[in-house]
């Protein structure tokens, strides 16, 4: 459980920084690439050792970073199509290996697929120490380079004016996606990592508009739904980690969706509700100012029916109109007051300005 | 080759084909990873079904999973018009979760049941050619089902003739909504109505494939062929027809591959892509690691048979200490000259290879280098009327050139009748005014192909 909160938290750290390069899908390409790495590597050793896989896995992943870069760079073809290409194929060819490797006589070659789908219940001591000490430094580095990562984030151009070493930086923070999706395959499995990678960035970034604070939330996400996703599966039988984990990270990503006060679906509807109310009233209020301006005495009462060649009108912006006593009802009557001519009047004069500011 | 044999060829060129023709326009498109995102979430379309009819062959699984991934675009576009991410994170938070369900109702409901990730997530193809579709079957009696050959045949072949035929039916329509959306719109064919419809196709394609191919096998046929064909040439008819043509290319080769090395068809199959991908992208790199590879291969499998044959127990090893073993009694001088020789013979292939080789685009940088700069040196020339700024030698110091360049330019534009020089000092002939002039109107407007006009106009670089 400590191992997969750790996963999670530097997961959503990493995380943050591939979503806002755009390369969100990274993580899938990777966790995908990292596959013939791993057969090779117990092709040759013949050892079924974690970390040697893991350094098959972060190798492979690295060509497979690289090879995506130079597509896009040196071809018309778009970062999709790399993605995908390097996805594709090097996950192919690692399905050859595996199956050649399954066709070899000597029998210790079960487990390998594991990888393929993670079982965070395998994690050993070792390797959640091997992940900690990988989540340290990345700290450390994020630490010691953040001035570096923050302005390569938004300002490319400008990073390399600055004199920075742009190459260097991106190969130091790809370097690290890499090993944490290496890390996480054993965890989450191929399949799920993307999201582990994706969804609490994704998330976090509905809440703040700091990279500081989203890089935090997005570890304390991450790390939450690592927690609670092992805790879950361990509490109900039958159910494999990773897509629980995956599911609670999901279920975080929803929430924040809808929830979040600045960004947010409800708040944003709240909000678009409230101007569509409020530019229904200020319509209706310079509809009566102009009516009212034609009359000697502003209070001069009216019908409503008056107001029904009016789309902008409603019974409920009438009522809020007299709530802010601006208009006075008698009846069937309505007739403007004082108040609620001066701001008519004044309502125009800002809308004029408004349109010129 | 045995009716397997060709059973398995059959279906893994009309899966190729099948697959290839969305997939040029998902390449197009920029949606390459959508299918990526499909072949995935219709995991969750095929155990729903599963758990509605209990049968792994029925109709409505494959429905449902068309259906699964037709839901998983539409969900992928609704996160994405939100705006409150852009679209691949809406892709890497859809189908992961998706995908996530589909696992947690495996493992938590059926368990008892011939149901598991590998053999959904793994197809097999060896097996394809004996699983017959069976019709008319009368309950109780033992054969009495009309047999009409692999149902993957039929299923395959059938999505094909599906995708043929609204292929044909909407060239023109595909073609203007992936180009340009506006307009499309504006011509009165819905570009929405374009897109969902490709996500259909390529959704049940990807379903009809899964059973054959396993599902990243069905991306990479789906992305790699257009890729490859991307390269060689941006004619979407040709784009189409190449495409397939890889597609079937590496299917075959795949399948071969397979058999001699005795491992996953569609796992060669895909190596053969990425071998055929890397040819077109980065040819002599690949050529020579394919060849030396294959070198190594060669040689590696005479000494792995030699030594068989002298008795030591070889196939019980590992592949590492076979590796080992081998090379421990290999003397590699023997064979160095294959490799040289294979190697050399493909980068000389692939060097003097026209438009694509490493010589002609070194070549072609350097004539448009030279382009430039001629250019350069003439506006300089027509810019100053003073002679002390004309003259031959005052050129090194004004445009930063080096001796030697400089002269050679001159020469050139001499050649080229732009300019006369005479007691050093240089001046514009008519013909290179013109030039020039034309030159200053390409560069305000920006027009493509012009330049290549004025080549033709000026005679450049034809003496």
């Amino acid at each position: 459980m400590l191992g997969t909160a750790i996963l999670g938290a530097i997961c959503g750290m990493l995380g943050s920084f591939a979503v806002l390069r755009k390369q969100s899908l990274l993580g899938d390409a990777i966790s995908h690439a990292a596959l013939p790495g791993i057969a090779i590597a117990f092709l040759i050793t013949g050892v079924k050792d974690s970390n040697l896989f893991l350094l098959g896995a972060l190798i492979s992943g690295l060509i497979g970073t690289f090879w995506i870069r130079s597509i896009t760079k040196n071809t018309h073809l778009k970062s999709d199509t790399a993605l995908g290409l390097t996805l594709s194929l090097f996950f192919g060819f690692g399905m050859l290996l595996l199956t050649f490797i399954q066709k070899q006589p000597n029998a210790s070659q079960a487990g390998l697929d594991t990888y393929l789908f993670g079982q965070a219940a395998t994690l050993l001591a070792k390797d959640v120490w091997l992940i900690a000490i990988v989540a340290g430094i990345a700290l450390l580095i994020l630490l010691v380079f953040w001035k570096e990562f923050k302005i390569l984030l938004f300002d490319e151009d400008y990073t390399k004016t600055l004199g920075f070493n742009t190459r260097f930086i991106d190969i130091l923070i790809t370097t690290f996606i890499v090993i944490t999706i290496v890390l996480g395959l054993q965890t989450v499995g191929v399949i799920l990592m993307s999201a582990m990678l994706l969804a609490p960035a994704a998330a976090a970034r509905q809440w703040t508009n700091s990279l500081e604070i989203m890089v935090i939330l997005a570890a304390i996400f991450g790390a939450f739904s690592g927690v609670v996703g092992t805790g879950i599966s361990t509490v109900v039988g039958n159910l494999s980690t990773g897509p629980v984990i995956v599911l609670v990270a999901s279920g975080i990503v929803l929430l924040s969706f809808i929830f979040s006060p600045k960004r947010g679906l409800l708040f944003r509807e709240i909000r678009f509700r409230k101007n569509r109310n409020n530019i229904k009233m200020q319509k209706t209020l310079a509809f009566m100012y102009e009516i009212a301006k034609t009359h000697e005495h502003i209070s001069h009462p009216h019908a409503i029916k008056i107001l029904n060649d009016f789309q902008g009108f409603s019974k409920r912006s009438l009522q809020e109109l007299v709530d802010l006593s601006y208009v006075q009802i008698n009846g069937q009557q309505w007739s403007m007051t004082q108040k609620g001519f001066t701001t008519a009047a004044n309502l125009y004069n800002q809308q004029i300005e408004d349109t010129h500011e | 080759m045995n009716s397997a044999q060709i059973t398995i060829q059959i279906i893994v060129t009309l899966v190729a084909i099948a697959c290839a023709i969305p997939g040029t326009f998902l390449v197009l498109r920029k949606m390459s990873l959508i299918s990526d995102a499909i072949s995935h979430s219709i995991l969750l379309g095929i155990v729903i079904g599963f758990f509605i009819v209990e049968d792994t062959s029925s109709p409505l699984l494959i429905f449902l999973a068309a259906l699964a991934g037709v839901v998983t675009v539409i969900l992928v576009e609704f996160i994405q018009k939100t705006g409150l991410v852009k679209e691949d994170t809406a892709i890497g938070l859809v189908f992961p979760a998706l995908f996530s369900i589909g696992v947690i109702l495996i493992s938590k409901n059926a368990n008892d049941v011939h149901l598991d990730i590998d053999s959904v997530m793994v197809g097999d193809l060896s097996l394809a050619p004996f699983d017959p579709l069976l019709i008319n079957c009368q309950e109780g009696i033992a054969d009495s089902c009309v047999n009409l050959g692999p149902k993957a045949i039929w299923v395959v072949g059938i999505i094909l003739i599906i995708t043929l035929t609204l292929l044909f039916a909407f060239f023109k329509e595909l073609k203007v909504s992936t180009f340009d959306a506006g307009l499309a719109a504006a011509l009165g064919f819905s570009p929405v109505i374009m897109h969902y419809g490709l996500m259909t196709v390529s959704s049940i394609t990807i379903v009809g494939a899964f059973d054959a191919v396993g599902p990243i096998l069905v991306v990479a046929l789906m992305i790699a062929p257009a890729a490859t064909a991307y390269l060689f040439t941006k004619d979407l008819k040709k784009m189409l027809l190449l495409s397939c043509f890889f597609g079937v290319i590496a299917s075959i080769a795949g399948f071969w591959l397979a058999y001699i090395i005795d491992a996953s068809i569609s796992g060669s199959m895909t190596t053969v892509l990425a071998v055929l991908f890397l040819l077109v992208y980065e040819p002599i790199i690949t050529s020579v690691v394919v060849s030396f590879l294959t070198g190594v291969g060669i040689i590696f499998y005479q000494w792995y048979t030699f030594l068989m044959a002298q008795g030591i127990e070889l196939d019980k090893m590992l592949l590492g200490k076979k590796i080992q073993t081998v090379f421990s009694e290999f003397i590699f001088l023997d064979y160095f000259y294959i490799f040289v020789m294979t190697s050399i013979f493909s980068a000389t292939l692939i060097y003097i290879l026209p438009k694509r080789g490493l010589i002609y685009g070194y070549y072609k940088v350097r004539q448009q280098k030279t382009e430039i700069m001629l250019l350069v040196f003439l506006l300089h020339i027509r810019n100053h009327t003073e002679e002390s700024e004309r003259h031959v030698k005052h050129l090194n110091e004004h445009i930063n050139w080096q001796r030697l360049r400089s002269q050679s330019i001159v020469a050139l534009a001499e050649k080229n009748n732009m300019i006369t020089v005479t007691d050093q000092i240089i001046s514009l002939t008519e013909k290179g005014d013109d030039f020039t002039e034309k030159a200053i109107d390409y560069i305000i407007t920006n027009k493509d192909t012009e330049i290549e006009e004025m080549k033709d106009d000026f005679f450049l670089f034809r003496g």
